[in-house]
């Protein structure tokens, strides 16, 4: 019986021991919610194409936890969603990807373009009814969905769309933005905002002020697309190690980061095209 | 146990081992417990302290008294801390009474049922069944909620021009009082029948043939006698739904709105597809508010409220029962 336990302690301190000890560097990371899906599978591309010399731990406490984290040097890097502020002393901010929040309705919904206005008045609870916005081909009360205020899409949304603003009481708050998508599946009246991660799963998005809501407007410098933000990469001033570096580096410019963080739900600003 | 069973030189060394290290274990627990009753209550203090009984009263929206503390705790300028969670204990109530009652009804029938009517083998394939559908995570009921009947109530029962009455003020897109009810009940429901059956099971059954013997029908003997002795474990039953009713999350965030909102009787019909949103699930939906120091104050006097109804719960079931048990069935 003793036996027995020692072996298979033995193999499990084993299976910890030889991954660690084969050179590896493990960087340490914290921050945004918002920008963990894409983060997550950059890292994973990443320690695969390093054959796992290169690992990486990331926890989502939010971005604004994120920067105070590198501040006191608990973190070597942070996610965060917002541009920098005078808080953020010590630190540099580098733009690693695009995203884009897109206006969305049920596909019964005829309408093809709306103006960040209307969005406005639609979650002020001014306009209540899809007859006040030409083109919907519908004359029932709009549901308007959104997100709660747990998360960077509800702040963005609040920043971008309704100058700070609450929204209207008419506005169902939801906790996800998968729930998002599933009320504007179900409800022919809705109208939601989430990810571009989001789009295509039964729901439709719209144009925002005539510009259509693809990773290909959204990247376009100037940013046109009316709601599209950079997300950052916080390291401290002091000093960044070659090997985050190298990995910031490969991130932001390299051709084969850009389909993983295309997937993932970002769009990529910076990363070169492929060479064919 | 009787004095003169125990050996005169007393409990072995190992005995006493075993009952100091279990009676440090409950130790501990009991201060665990203490330590999280202080925890909650100071924290909440300032905002029971800056509102006093206004905190329970009605008044303004919650959500822009929220937004308004959560704002004041991250600037300069003096904490803010109004707040009166009226529409939110409204909610509550109206979640929780609704649910227990239609709750009670149906388990009483159903184990009335289980014990005293079903055939022999339908009761051993319902019986587990029960008792694995009162250990169902909660989000799974959300879930069902969500993709199933709010959908249902948002585009079968509520109509145009009700939806159109309420234009700008609540949205009667199926996030409402009767789905989260409806599911509230589906989930407590199966706790409720499984101690209820407990307690009708434990009536002794001298006092059932007894009444059969002398004449009086099945049904009358099971109301009567049977019921009526498992009344302990009917309130025992009842009190531990409440309390996991009121303490309730995440389904009902994804199912009762998200507005706090009064829902009013006097609205007439549509008043069961109002949104509103109780004290639970709104800790859940602004727990990224808890770094401002007002806001956080503001949610553990939420929780606080919540711990402290939970507690008056279990004590007047405590009593309820008590005066009761002398009828002979326990829970």
């Amino acid at each position: 019986m003793r036996k027995k336990t020692f072996a298979i302690t033995a193999i499990a301190l084993l299976g910890l021991v030889v991954p660690a000890s084969a050179g590896a560097k493990t960087l340490i990371g914290s921050g945004s919610v918002a920008m963990q899906p894409v983060l997550q599978a950059l890292f994973a591309q990443y320690t695969k194409l390093t054959h796992g010399k290169v690992k990486f731990v990331y926890t989502a406490n939010g971005g604004n936890a994120g920067v105070k984290d590198v501040q006191n040097g608990a973190s070597q890097f942070a996610g965060q969603a917002r541009t920098p502020l005078p808080s953020d002393a010590g630190t540099t901010y580098i733009k690693m990807f695009l995203d884009g929040l897109c206006i969305d309705v049920n596909p019964k919904n005829k309408l093809a373009n709306i103006s960040v206005q209307q969005v406005h008045d639609i979650y002020r609870g001014l306009i209540t009814n899809w007859g006040d916005i030409p083109g919907s081909g519908l004359t029932t009360t709009i549901d308007p969905v959104g997100r709660d205020t747990n998360g960077g899409t509800y702040n963005f949304f609040l920043q971008a769309v309704l100058n700070n603003e609450l929204p209207s009481s008419n506005v169902n708050a939801l906790t996800s933005d998968g729930l998002v998508a599933n009320a504007v599946k179900q409800d022919p009246n809705a109208i939601g905002y989430d990810g571009l991660a989001w789009q295509g799963k039964g729901q439709k998005a719209l144009k925002l002020n005539g510009v259509p809501c693809t990773a290909s407007k959204i990247s376009v410098e100037p940013l046109k697309y009316p709601l599209s933000r950079y997300l950052f990469l916080v390291v401290p001033n002091a000093g960044v190690s070659p090997t985050l570096q190298k990995f910031i580096d490969w991130a932001r410019t390299s051709p084969e980061a850009a389909p993983t963080i295309l997937k993932a739900g970002g769009v990529p600003a910076f990363n070169k095209k492929a060479k064919r | 146990m009787e004095a003169g069973y125990l050996p005169e030189y007393g409990p072995r060394v190992s005995d006493q081992r075993a009952e100091r290290m279990l009676g440090a274990l409950v130790c501990a627990v009991v201060v665990l417990l203490l330590a999280l009753i202080a925890t909650v209550f100071v924290r909440a203090w300032p905002s029971f302290a800056h509102n006093g009984l206004a905190w329970f009263g009605a008044g303004g929206n919650v959500d822009e008294q929220i937004n308004l503390i959560y704002l004041s705790g991250l600037g300069s300028e003096p904490d803010v801390y109004t707040f009166h969670a009226w529409q939110l204990l409204w909610s509550t109530f109206l979640i929780t009474g609704g649910a227990v009652l239609l709750a009670l009804f149906s388990s009483l029938f159903v184990s009335v049922f289980l014990v005293e009517f079903a055939p022999q083998w339908m009761s051993d394939v319902l019986q587990p069944v029960v008792r694995f559908l009162a250990s169902v995570p909660s989000v799974i009921y959300g879930l069902l909620g969500v993709l199933v009947i709010v959908p249902f109530i948002g585009n079968h029962l509520v109509t145009e021009p009700q939806k159109a009455s309420v234009a700008g003020v609540i949205s009667l897109s199926g996030y409402s009082l009767l789905a989260a009810v409806l599911i509230l009940t589906v989930m407590i429901a199966p706790l409720m029948t499984s101690i209820f059956s407990d307690g009708l099971r434990s009536v002794r059954p001298g006092w059932l043939e007894g009444s059969l013997a002398l004449g009086v029908n099945r049904w009358r003997t099971t109301w009567k006698i049977a019921v009526r002795t498992a009344r302990p474990a009917i309130v025992a039953g009842t009190v531990l739904a409440v309390a996991r009713a009121i303490g309730e999350a995440v389904m009902l965030a994804m199912v009762s709105g998200s507005v706090a909102f009064a829902p009013n009787p006097a609205d007439g019909l549509i008043f069961v597809f109002e949104p509103s949103r109780p004290l639970a699930p709104t800790i859940v939906k602004n727990i990224d508010l808890l770094g401002s120091k007002p806001a956080n104050s503001t949610l553990f006097a939420i929780a606080a409220v919540l711990l402290l109804s939970a507690a008056t719960f279990s004590l007047a079931g405590w009593a309820a029962r008590r005066s009761m048990s002398k009828y002979g069935a326990t829970a």
